[in-house]
């Protein structure tokens, strides 16, 4: 039976929607309708999952049983399993649109002056909207350029984080293929 | 002109086919602003042409064309690479922004999928075709290059819409409208319609896809086979065709071939080739928890012809040890040493799940668990730290040389492109941009 539910909770996991009941009979294997509704009668009564207003299956506590708290001590929970709740991993931090970031590897120094050195991972988002002062990668001359993105009388400049280098003014309008997010270095 | 609608129906089914436009190419040029407007060739380690960007389309070349073949009508052409992990991670990237929109999206190839958009038309509060443009929008901002989608009531339709206009097209079939698309489209040109069936329509008169989907049922039952039944009632508006959402469960067969450069006939080389595959087509089999009962052993001649071997296995099984085991037996049957090689193949064949089975009188089936145990740790350290990391010695030549000596050079860019700490064998799952940044 719980090997039947592991099977429901893989495809959740997986899918990131519950499974319809012929999806349920398909991924365990079950033949008749009766066995699949025997299982999802289970699975309710185990708290595991539960039926909105027209029937279908949404997900109520897949992580199997109610959550345990720490041991007990002087009354209180342990708090450290409770706390995590709260906690984001370092991808999550640096990334918010997962389909339209990407990475690149710094090689020149013209952006030094904010901190970012050839050899660096730079983040970056497609499809933003970039601020006027945020860093952006723009295509110029067939290349890629990492510059401030800066008005000046009226219109839109490059301006490098190094005072060696010029700024560039584009000469038609100015391609932005995306937006630094953030820049990773790892010692 | 087309007469009659076939249906009166808009949507009573809304499906959509995505098509990402010379997706491989479109990878490529999309990361490196210096190929943008090239006519990009990627495949160079295989010596054909794998993808062509839409301007090495415009100069004539083809897919498959060799590369002698493409600099001589193109010799501005950029040839390069295939990067297959950044294709599959932009890949997974396209259907997960589908999947926004929709869960139900089936991962019809790398560069194309289905989705059914049914009844979202009040929760998105965006009309079907709406929606349709909202997907591709997402679609080519965020992937940097361009998609065509079809919009019709069903999957044959969807992907005439989404063929009807490239690049960057996006085609709308409502019910009332089949008759006036399909009218200017060949009957062979339907997704589904071989030559074979092509060829038997132009014989009864049947010439474009509308004089197809007019003939009656009784007419279409009585000449085919069910899936061209089932492309005739698609034409007329019905759905026939389901999605495929929740994607491959699992493999009848699993193939793994691999051609090496220059040729050889160096039985130790051609060998540990052979070993290679078996144990790639294993840890495929294992990721599914399958074992194989029969297997198909093969070498490809220079001369592009095949020598093989079919073996039953005594039990089913998913250990390459087991698998080289018998393979060795065999390769004397197979290797000719005044031949000279090009690749290696294997099949395993009457997949069964791996379970385990009735203890033996000989401890066979305890040791046969052993191993089995042994290669589950193997998987985790190959998981771990990448693929290959745990390999056989009977793979070592293969492991050690690159499978293309001529190219050593023919490496996808992103693995010449690494970060400190990043490996040849494992490297950050987030596309690059490429070409230098400064």
């Amino acid at each position: 039976m719980s090997n039947y539910q592991d099977k429901v909770i893989r495809f959740y996991k997986k899918f990131k929607r519950m499974p319809s009941f012929r999806e349920i009979a398909e991924i365990t294997g079950l033949k008749s309708t009766n066995a699949v509704s025997k299982l999802v009668d289970k699975m309710i009564s185990l708290n595991i999952v539960e039926k909105d207003s027209r029937g279908k299956l949404i997900p109520k506590n897949l992580s199997g049983t109610i959550r345990i708290l720490g041991t007990i001590q002087a009354g209180f929970p342990s708090p450290a399993e409770e706390e995590l709740v709260d906690t984001i991993t370092i991808d999550e931090y640096l990334i918010s649109n997962k389909e339209a970031t990407y990475m690149l590897k710094v090689s020149g120094d013209s952006m030094i002056e904010a901190g970012i050195q050839p050899g660096d991972m730079v983040l970056v988002e497609r499809n933003k909207t970039p601020k006027e002062g945020a860093i952006v990668i723009a295509e110029v001359d067939n290349h890629w350029t990492m510059k401030y993105l800066r008005k000046v009388g009226g219109r839109m400049v490059l301006v490098p984080g190094n005072k060696k280098y010029p700024t560039i003014v584009p000469d038609e309008e100015l391609n932005i293929a995306a937006v630094v997010i953030g820049v990773v270095r790892k010692y | 002109m087309s007469g009659k609608p076939l249906s009166i129906n808009s949507f009573p089914r809304a499906i959509i086919h995505i098509d990402g436009d010379a997706f491989f190419a479109s990878c490529e040029q999309s990361r490196n602003p210096a190929l943008k407007g090239k006519p990009v060739i990627t495949g160079s380690e295989r010596g054909i042409a794998s993808s062509l960007s839409y301007e090495a389309k415009a100069r004539g070349v083809r897919r498959g064309m060799s590369m002698m073949e493409i600099k001589k009508l193109c010799p501005d052409a950029v040839i390069i690479p295939s990067d297959y992990e950044t294709y599959s991670l932009l890949s997974k990237r396209f259907y997960e922004i589908v999947r926004r929109y929709t869960p139900d999206v089936e991962e019809y190839s790398i560069d194309e999928c289905f989705a059914d958009i049914t009844g979202l038309r009040r929760p998105l509060k965006m009309s079907y075709e709406k929606i349709a443009a909202k997907i591709k929008d997402d679609l080519d901002k965020e992937l940097g290059f361009t998609f065509s989608v079809g919009l019709a009531p069903n999957k044959v339709l969807a992907k005439l819409g989404s063929k009807w206009k490239k690049p960057s097209g996006l085609t709308t079939i409502p019910g009332y409208l089949i008759h006036e698309f399909l009218a200017e489209k060949e009957a062979e040109e339907i997704w589904g319609i071989g030559e074979q069936t092509s060829a038997y329509l132009k014989k009864e008169g049947v010439r474009t896809a509308l004089e197809f989907a007019r003939k009656s049922e009784e007419w279409v039952q009585s000449k085919f086979t069910k899936p061209t039944i089932e492309i005739w009632q698609e034409l007329n508006g019905k759905l026939i065709l389901q999605l495929d959402c929740v994607g491959r469960k699992t493999y009848a067969s699993v193939q793994k071939v691999k051609t090496f450069t220059p040729p050889s006939n160096n039985l130790d080389f051609i060998f540990s080739q052979l070993s290679k595959n078996i144990e790639n087509a294993c840890i495929k089999i294992r990721r599914y928890n399958l074992a194989a009962k029969k297997g198909v052993f093969f070498l490809k001649l220079q001369s592009f012809r095949y020598v093989g071997v079919e073996v039953k296995f005594s039990r089913p099984t998913a250990i390459p040890s087991e698998v080289i085991k018998i393979a060795s037996e065999q390769f004397g049957k197979m290797f000719d040493p005044r031949q000279m090689y090009r690749a290696t193949g294997v099949m395993l064949m009457n997949l069964e799940e791996d379970k385990i089975k009735q203890l033996d009188l000989f401890n066979e089936v305890l040791r046969a668990e052993e191993l089995k145990t042994l290669y589950k740790s193997v998987d985790e350290i190959n998981e771990k730290y990448g693929k290959h990391t745990v390999f056989l010695g009977t793979s070592f030549m293969a492991n050690e040389q690159p499978q293309h000596t001529k190219q050593r050079a023919d490496q996808a860019l992103r693995k010449n492109v690494t970060f400190k700490g990043e490996t040849a064998r494992q490297r950050i799952g987030i596309p690059m941009f490429m070409g230098t940044v400064s």
